[in-house]
């Protein structure tokens, strides 16, 4: 009786287990699939969606096609992280994939989602000497190399000039605060008319990760746990960015953020003139350009908080990535592909110009084709300045920005923290925990 | 029913004199006629009243939309033109794709819960209780309880990504459906099918020729809900299905993501979504409110 | 499974006629054999096991106990049950109070009766997604049509699905607008009530409220007790209209490549299926995502037996 239940059991768990282990299909080395030569066609995933930037990609491709005309390219917008993961995991990935932010980078190299470049890289003798140290830091993890850079983005203060009303832009945290206050114009019941800079994590791209880098933040300390409560620049942080707030009013703020246009659209209140300094990308100059060419505007450095004057000039960097799909039906096409548009100076200064965005190999950054606007100098001068930064990678990806950004948004700035340590201190447990159960 | 106690097996209810000395019965009767008819007509309104403000939406110009006027300023017809063929006309792709989920699912649902709940109603065997409590069992859980396995599967299968994960299933019994046709067999009486046994019909010729036409109520009910079911699901299609095949549910909620402020395309696209289960309503309203009633009040 | 493979009671019949019973009982019930064993039993004893493995699709590692640890220092799945909780103790049982006074109200109606049917009924089938996205407009604050109007009268309505504390509220609301389904079975309940019984009672001078203590609602309990547990289930798997909800309102947060954490705003309308989605299959922690959905089985099949223990007749009259 009990030897015919355990063969049950042994004869279940082995079905069980052939089922788990055969899940998406093995990985493929350098020269699997159909040849590069072979007429094919292959799917680009990508994230773009305004008119423009889908069309410098486009363009940005045209070389590619002229080069390699058995290769059809076909190019789907829109997509995000979610949509790669899934794809890739249902075993019925596109052969290409770019992602707008390097935070899955840990996820999708660990996991193997995304295919080691190494020997396709190794086989064609490509020099990783041509992309910049931080851009070679960030795509990758822990050795795998499984995305290459795909233009870059980094980050500085925006400054409309009209409403600096003959100010100059701030270099340190207090000037930043001083002026947000002097330049805000309020409604007679107190709402506010034109904010001079919004503190609040709610406003587009003044999340922690943005802005808690001018306070010399360690995202994750070295044994890559969770550092929130042990690193005082982000008490720091979160006690300069909670006091502008309340000067404003916690209400005052929602209702603002609430009725504020769309970011990618020319509602975008920077664009509006109803905000006089933001901290914003690179590509809001492309923006500015086509959907708000009046306004007249400066950028510089962000602000660093008034004990780190010597980093100024440094700022937030991250890059688009793009990478090959484990389970990808044309691999070698596939890195044709990867390596014409990371590594062809050319198609790299085609595609920034197109897209307003920072080129992401040296001899790209100093091409003198690249044609846009001078406030652009900012971002390339952020981009090699050695006090950028960006984040680390891990297994569950962008998990602890995700909660810290929760952290700041649903707790701290209604005021639902009474103890801040003992706030941090919780959410580094909770950061940890979902990295261990990840397997990090 | 059980626990059914009538008044006259109590004592009569004492110290409540009759006062309807001031106004009579019948002006009693009006006030009370009136009231009710004034609360269910405040309550239609108000259940329409999402309704119409959808449509008001639908038709009034992207800005307007913005202010919560409630008359559209200028009429914008052509906002359900571009509902539709916004993105490439991604939108009749989903409709496309809900219609091929739906058909497929009911016609398939069909062939296979009618025989098992033919079983279950006529056929004596043992081990009928226990499946019907099984059946009832399944119905019940919730479906995401054995998503995680079955999704593994069909990705080991590479059919993620397409319909077939929600589509097949149907081929092995629905459930609900085997439920609630089950219900309706039973209450036919066994001597019709035992009057064509008698005229040499065999078993499956008895069931396609004496006892489902009888139940036809019951089949088009079960017919409709399962087509409701995938036109409205959105679970199941969330978990599966990539861009290219995803269903109207699935594309409508990235519809408001995708048109951020521009809420007038957003809700002619809604509309779009409603109209056809309206209009199906409407035709098909008697089987519908047969049906529900078969679902809980036949214990 | 085998029990339905034997035939009926031992009596003297001849083998051939009880096997050519057994197969046809087998032919007609095969669909649903077939089904309920790779639909159902296979994935919930895969999802017993998976729960003791790390399993992101890619790769396998059994870890013993841990997921089942992590449930309880998972701060969404806490704040998960709470909410599944709130929306069990409020919002069932206002569905049922509502549906019961609803149909009651119709039930009085002899003139435009089925009108009004149809109109009550009507939103229950409205496709969840479309009609979460429409309540969300409408109820929305500053571009919201209801809020204008009740603007001008003066009332000052909360900010719905963006503030914690009126999102579950809200989320009530939309679900006693789709009251079809209660409704109709209750209706059918009460017209089921005998004429006689309240000719009686009238005779005896019994109010309005002393007949619908005594009469009705003894009559109609069974049916009201089914829409409570088959409430308390259905919302055990409440998930669309929240998820849907917390996306249309959030709209202008959401951009490609950024994620937010659940259950906007603030995790009010994160509900326990959500966990599990979220979970299985945006994080890939498909080990835990399966401790979450023994969970679920478990609240669930309790409910489930309470239902079948209402059912059980069915099967008995062989």
């Amino acid at each position: 009786m009990f030897r015919r239940h355990r063969r049950l059991v042994t004869a279940l768990t082995a079905t069980l287990l052939a089922t788990a282990c055969t899940a998406g299909g093995g990985g493929s080395p350098a020269d699997s699939g159909p040849k590069a030569e072979a007429p094919q066609t292959i799917e680009v995933w990508h994230g773009w969606s305004a008119p423009h930037e889908v069309k410098a990609f486009d363009d940005a491709v045209a070389g590619f096609r002229r080069l390699h005309p058995n290769i059809t390219v076909k190019l789907v917008k829109g997509q995000d992280d979610t949509k790669i993961l899934n794809a890739v995991r249902g075993g019925n990935p596109p052969d290409v994939v770019s992602s707008f932010s390097t935070n899955n980078v840990g996820q999708f190299c660990s996991s193997g989602a995304l295919q080691d470049l190494t020997p396709f890289l190794q086989k064609d003798n490509v020099d990783l000497g041509i992309f910049p140290q931080a851009v070679q830091t960030y795509t990758q993890y822990k050795g795998a190399r499984c995305t290459l850079p795909l233009l870059a983005d980094d980050y500085a203060l925006y400054t409309n000039k009209a409403l600096m009303k003959g100010e100059q832009p701030p270099k340190t945290i207090s000037e930043l605060t001083a002026l947000a206050k002097k330049l805000t114009v309020r409604n007679p019941d107190g709402s506010i008319k034109v904010a001079g800079f919004l503190p609040s994590d709610t406003y587009y791209e003044h999340v922690p990760e943005h802005i808690a880098p001018s306070f010399g933040v360690t995202w994750l300390n070295a044994q890559g746990r969770a550092n929130f409560a042990s690193d005082p620049g982000f008490t720091k942080y979160l006690r300069w960015q909670k006091s502008l707030l309340d000067w404003y009013g916690y209400d005052n703020v929602k209702k603002f953020v609430h009725s504020m246009g769309q970011e990618f659209e020319a509602s975008n209140p920077f664009e509006k003139g109803k905000v006089a300094m933001a901290v914003d990308g690179e590509w809001r100059v492309k923006f500015l350009q086509q959907e708000a060419p009046k306004v007249q505007y400066a950028t510089t450095p962000v602000p660093v908080n008034d004990d780190r004057q010597t980093t100024y000039g440094g700022g937030f960097v991250t890059g688009t990535v793009i990478g090959i799909p484990r389970g990808a039906r044309h691999p070698q096409a596939s890195w044709e592909f990867v390596k014409y548009m990371t590594t062809n100076t050319d198609a790299l200064v085609t595609f920034a110009n197109g897209l307003g965005n920072v080129p992401s190999t040296i001899p790209a950054l100093s091409s003198p084709k690249l044609t846009l606007p001078p406030q652009f100098q900012t971002f390339l001068d952020v981009f090699k300045n050695p006090n950028s930064t960006t984040i680390p990678s891990t297994v569950n990806g962008g998990d602890f920005i995700v909660k810290f950004q929760s952290f700041v948004q649903d707790q701290w700035e209604p005021g639902k923290v009474s103890d801040l340590h003992q706030g941090l201190t919780k959410l580094d447990t909770q950061v940890d925990n979902a990295l261990k159960l990840a397997g990090g | 029913m059980t626990g059914t106690t009538t008044l006259a097996a109590r004592p009569p209810a004492v110290g409540s004199p009759p006062r309807a000395t001031v106004r009579g019965p019948r002006g009693r009767r009006l006030l009370y006629w009136t009231a009710t008819h004034a609360i269910a007509i405040a309550m239609a309104i108000m259940f329409l009243a999402p309704l119409v403000f959808m449509f008001l939406t639908a038709v009034m110009s992207a800005n307007q939309t913005l202010t919560g006027a409630l008359w559209p300023s200028s009429w914008h017809w052509e906002n359900f033109g571009k509902a539709l063929t916004t993105d490439d006309g991604v939108m009749l792709r989903w409709l496309l794709n809900t219609l091929v989920y739906a058909v497929l699912a009911t016609v398939f649902m069909l062939i296979s819960s009618v025989p098992v709940a033919y079983a279950l109603a006529r056929f004596r065997f043992r081990g009928r209780k226990t499946a019907f409590v099984l059946v009832i069992t399944t119905m019940m859980l919730p479906p995401q309880v054995t998503i995680v396995p079955m999704y593994i599967v069909w990705a080991r299968f590479h059919l993620t990504g397409t319909l077939w994960p929600l589509i097949i299933p149907m081929l092995f019994g629905d459930a609900f459906s085997i439920f609630l046709l089950r219900q309706f067999l039973v209450t036919i009486p066994r001597e019709y099918a035992d009057a064509a046994r008698v005229d040499g019909c065999g078993e499956v010729r008895t069931m396609l020729r004496v006892i489902l036409p009888m139940a036809r109520p019951a089949i088009a009910a079960v017919a409709l809900f399962q087509f409701f079911y995938a036109w409205n699901d959105y679970f199941g299609p969330l978990i599966y299905t990539k861009p290219q095949t995803w269903t109207l549910a699935v594309g409508l909620s990235t519809f408001r993501a995708a048109h951020h402020v521009e809420w007038n395309l957003t809700m002619a696209a809604t509309l779009l979504t409603v109209l056809p289960v309206i209009i199906v309503f409407f035709l098909a309203q008697r089987v519908f409110i047969q049906g529900v009633t078969l679902t809980g009040v036949k214990g | 499974m085998a029990a339905v493979l034997t035939a009926g009671p031992a009596t003297v019949v001849a083998t051939r006629a009880r096997r050519r019973h057994r197969i046809r009982v087998l032919a007609f019930m095969s669909p649903w054999l077939i089904g309920f064993s790779f639909f159902f039993a296979y994935p919930l004893a895969a999802t017993v096991y998976f729960s003791f493995f790390r399993y992101n699709l890619f790769q396998l590692r059994p870890v013993g106990l841990t997921n089942y640890r992590f449930l309880f220092k998972d701060p969404y799945a806490w704040t998960a049950i709470k909410n599944t909780l709130w929306l069990v103790v409020v919002m069932v049982p206002s569905r049922v109070l509502f549906g019961l006074g609803l149909a009651q109200l119709l039930a009085k109606i002899k003139r435009g009766g089925n009108l009004l049917r149809a109109i009550f009924y009507l939103p229950f089938l409205i496709p969840p997604v479309a009609a979460t996205v429409a309540f969300v407009f409408v109820v929305n604050p500053g571009t919201g049509p209801i809020n204008g109007i009740a603007a001008k009268i003066g009332i000052h309505l909360p900010d719905w699905f963006n503030d914690p504390a009126w999102t579950k509220p809200g989320l009530t609301l939309l679900a006693l607008w789709g009251i079809g389904d209660v409704m109709i079975i209750l209706l059918a309940a009460l017209l089921d009530v005998p004429k006689t019984l309240y000719e009686a009672a009238a005779i005896d001078g019994a109010n309005a409220w002393q007949q619908f203590r005594r009469i009705t609602l003894p009559t109609i309990s069974p049916v009201l007790m089914f829409s409570v547990v088959t409430g308390v289930i259905q919302t055990l798997q409440y998930f669309t209209q929240a998820m849907v909800a917390a996306n249309a309102s959030q709209g202008n947060a959401d951009q490609a490549g950024t994620t937010t954490a659940p259950g906007y705003p603030d995790g009010a309308s994160l509900t326990f299926p959500q966990t599990l989605y979220n979970e299985g299959f945006q994080q890939f922690n498909m080990g835990y995502a399966c401790v979450l959905a023994l969970v679920l089985f478990a609240v669930a099949m309790v409910f489930t037996l309470i239902l079948l223990r209402r059912f059980h007749a069915f099967g008995d009259d062989d």
